[in-house]
């Protein structure tokens, strides 16, 4: 028997579409990531490795026809979350029930063969969401249309850009029409107008009856779209419940955070993070359009091969402004041992007024393992000259005419 | 383990589609595309005439086509050692599909044996044309392939599911399966008449050396392809104890191999 329950504005079922239980996560952080079966051998009795729980005690039931959203600062464990209720892995503690077909769309992209074309990997992807060839001809063009790919379709993959990418995924995703859609901070990628065009969709599947689990940074999204709103912090639930509640409740967290969060295996230690203005002097405040300098200073305590360093700014939100790190501007740096100097040269900051705060990390070159992060634990204010709005400074030259 | 089946057999469209993109990536970049698989063993005939039949006058040992017998037996080896490399390695090589989305991982090692196993009937093909070129005669044992193709493809699946399963947690599972591919090579009759071992060495060595299940599968695929006792008495041998052997041991090493896939497979996504 079904009765309905009225959520928001929408009318949900009671029949749950996924049940977590208990649900924990446990990974293994290894000093070593160099796991080989003579180091096993050798030091046999000695573990390798730390436990940490990514996620704890974690009970959530999603209601079929419901929309949550997940927010929650960085390395939360989101992601991992997600991971979980796709069978990709699988919990340590507690268990998880899905009911339906559930399509995934994590992180960048979803899994795409580099050789392949587009059109080659839409069978590809298709079959291995469970979709069998002859379910797949109507829908094939749909794929192809949403994903604005145009004559790209037919272009290996290896040559697509990220936004591409998630064009094509997300194509996949929705248009496979699964019971349950999990969607992994990908509409942070993409142009505003395949954003609006997702928002559309992810709409259009909620009117449709199909439940969604959507992972986002963007806390205003999450209170726009959906029924509920989980709140993750540290791998347990901080709260669970009506959007608006949950999202004022983080925010105001965010805002008045004392200080960030720390992690990782600790290989390399970020021992001191420093902000210099033009001159090279410590400060706190900097204009827009001047220079800044992230200094980093680091110690590994053994030799570490192929680290990345990289950096974030973020709102006050928790919104990423801006980051990069050196994977991503091709910066090799093949090996560190004993201390060294990261420097980060910003000439000209695009910032407008506000407060931003920095995370620094060292991690591996996948992202897997992170040797030390410090999440948004400097913080710095922004001046502007006023003659801008929003978010961010550009170039803008303008011309006025009169007549034609 | 029922219920694994059951989702194996519900992603079977996924199996053979991996397959097929295997087979297509191997040669997207080349002008005649699978036809290398063809060109391939009428290449190596033509190396192992000039270099064994003329040089080396194996015609001595009694084998009046050397290079066939060569072919018949290291055409389901090459099969063999192609198969077990790349599936060793397919979980690893495909972690961007592991981490991103679910579906029984056991179809990546799978694939690339479906791929292999392509190329391979290709190339069985081809020798057989050129046995009928030649001249030489064909048994009716030649219809057996079938069968004899299904038991190499469990005992490769078999081990596969060890090795890429394992490989995930100890990488050198890799490099350790390419250096024992090339001593495993030597300890089966490919290059070598079997009656090379049986006349060389004391009786509890040959045992010992039976104890090898490819050497009765390869044998086995010399047999069928090259059987008439004109091209010398060593093509007509054939156990029927070393091909239950080999049966028993690669049903087991199958059902074994998927067990322990199966337990591990939960931890592989958190771990490439
Ligand atoms: N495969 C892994 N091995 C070890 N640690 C991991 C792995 N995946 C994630 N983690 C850790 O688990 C935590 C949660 O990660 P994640 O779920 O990606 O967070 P979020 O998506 O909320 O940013 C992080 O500290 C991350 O470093
Ligand atoms: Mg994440």
């Amino acid at each position: 028997m079904t009765v309905a329950r009225e959520i928001g504005a929408r009318l949900v079922s009671d029949v749950p579409a996924l049940e977590l239980r208990g649900v924990g996560k446990c990974f293994r952080l290894y000093r070593d990531i160099n796991r080989s079966l003579k180091e096993k051998v050798v030091n046999w009795r000695k573990r390798g490795y730390e436990l940490f729980w990514a996620l704890q005690d974690v009970d959530l039931t999603v209601y079929k026809g419901e929309t949550i959203s997940v927010i929650g600062p960085n390395g939360s464990g989101k992601s991992t979350m997600l991971r979980l209720m796709t069978g990709i892995m699988k919990p340590n503690r507690g268990s998880i029930a899905t009911h339906g077909t559930i399509a995934a769309l994590l992180d960048l992209g979803a899994g795409f063969h580099p050789d392949l074309t587009g059109r080659e990997n839409i069978y590809l992807n298709a079959s291995i969401l469970g979709i069998r060839k002859k379910d797949l001809e109507p829908i094939f063009q749909d794929i192809i249309d949403f994903s604005d790919l145009g004559p790209f379709i037919d272009n290996q993959v290896k040559n697509y850009s990220a936004g591409m990418y998630v064009r094509l995924g997300f194509s996949i995703a929705i248009n496979v029409n699964p019971d349950i859609l999990l969607v992994d901070e990908v509409l942070a990628v993409g142009d505003e107008s395949f954003q609006a065009k997702c928002l559309d969709r992810i709409s259009r599947l909620q009117e449709s009856g199909k439940t969604i689990v959507l992972v986002t940074h963007n806390a205003d999204l999450a209170e726009a779209v959906s029924d509920r709103v989980l709140w993750l912090e540290r791998g347990r639930v901080k709260m669970l419940g009506d959007p608006q509640e949950v999202v004022d409740a983080y925010h105001e967290a965010m805002s008045t955070r004392p200080e960030g969060t720390e992690f990782g295996n600790r290989d390399i230690v970020i021992e001191s993070v420093q902000l210099l203005d033009g001159e090279g002097r410590p400060s706190e405040v900097f204009r827009t359009g001047e220079p800044l300098v992230l200094r980093l200073r680091y110690t590994a305590r053994k030799p570490v091969e192929d680290p990345v360093f990289g950096f974030g700014f973020y709102d006050r939100l928790g919104l990423m402004v801006f980051g990069t790190n050196t994977r991503l501007r091709e910066v090799d740096i093949p090996r560190v041992e004993g201390s060294g100097v990261v420097e980060f040269v910003i000439p000209s900051l695009s910032m407008l007024d506000g407060r931003y705060y920095v995370s620094v990390a060292a991690h591996t070159r996948d992202g897997q393992v992170n040797y030390h992060w410090l999440d948004k634990k400097y913080c710095f204010d922004v001046t502007s000259p006023g003659r801008d709005s929003g978010y961010l400074t550009m170039e803008c030259e303008i011309r006025v005419s009169s007549g034609g | 383990m029922k219920e694994y089946l059951r989702k194996l057999f519900f992603y079977r469209e996924l199996l053979l589609n991996l397959t097929v993109k295997e087979v297509k990536v191997k040669y997207k970049n080349s002008f005649i595309g699978f036809l290398w698989s063809m060109v391939n063993p009428v290449m190596m005939l033509a190396v192992y005439y000039v270099a064994f039949g003329i040089i080396f006058k194996l015609r001595a040992l009694g084998m009046t086509r050397y290079e066939f017998y060569l072919l018949s037996g290291i055409l389901p080896w090459n099969f063999f050692s192609l198969s077990l490399m790349q599936s060793v390695s397919s979980v690893v090589n495909n972690a961007d599909l592991v981490k991103k989305v679910y579906f029984p991982r056991e179809v990546l090692p799978l694939s690339y044996i479906g791929a292999a196993s392509f190329h391979f009937l290709l190339q069985e093909l081809v020798l057989v044309v050129f046995l009928l070129i030649f001249r030489l005669s064909l048994s009716p044992w030649i219809f057996a392939m079938p069968l004899l193709l299904l038991l190499q493809l469990v005992f490769t699946a078999g081990l596969s599911l060890y090795l890429s399963a394992l490989n995930v947690f100890f990488r050198d599972i890799q490099h350790f399966t390419e250096i024992a591919l090339l001593a495993w090579f030597w300890i089966t009759p490919v290059v070598y008449p079997i009656s090379f071992i049986q006349e060389s060495f004391p009786a509890w060595a040959e045992r010992i050396y039976m104890l090898n299940p490819m050497a009765h599968i390869v044998l086995l695929w010399q047999r069928i392809t090259y059987n008439s006792p004109a091209n010398g008495p060593q093509a007509a041998y054939f156990s029927v104890e070393g091909f239950v052997y080999a049966v028993v041991l690669s049903v087991f090493l199958l059902i074994s191999g998927y067990y322990l896939f199966c337990r591990l497979e939960g931890r592989f996504a958190e771990f490439i």
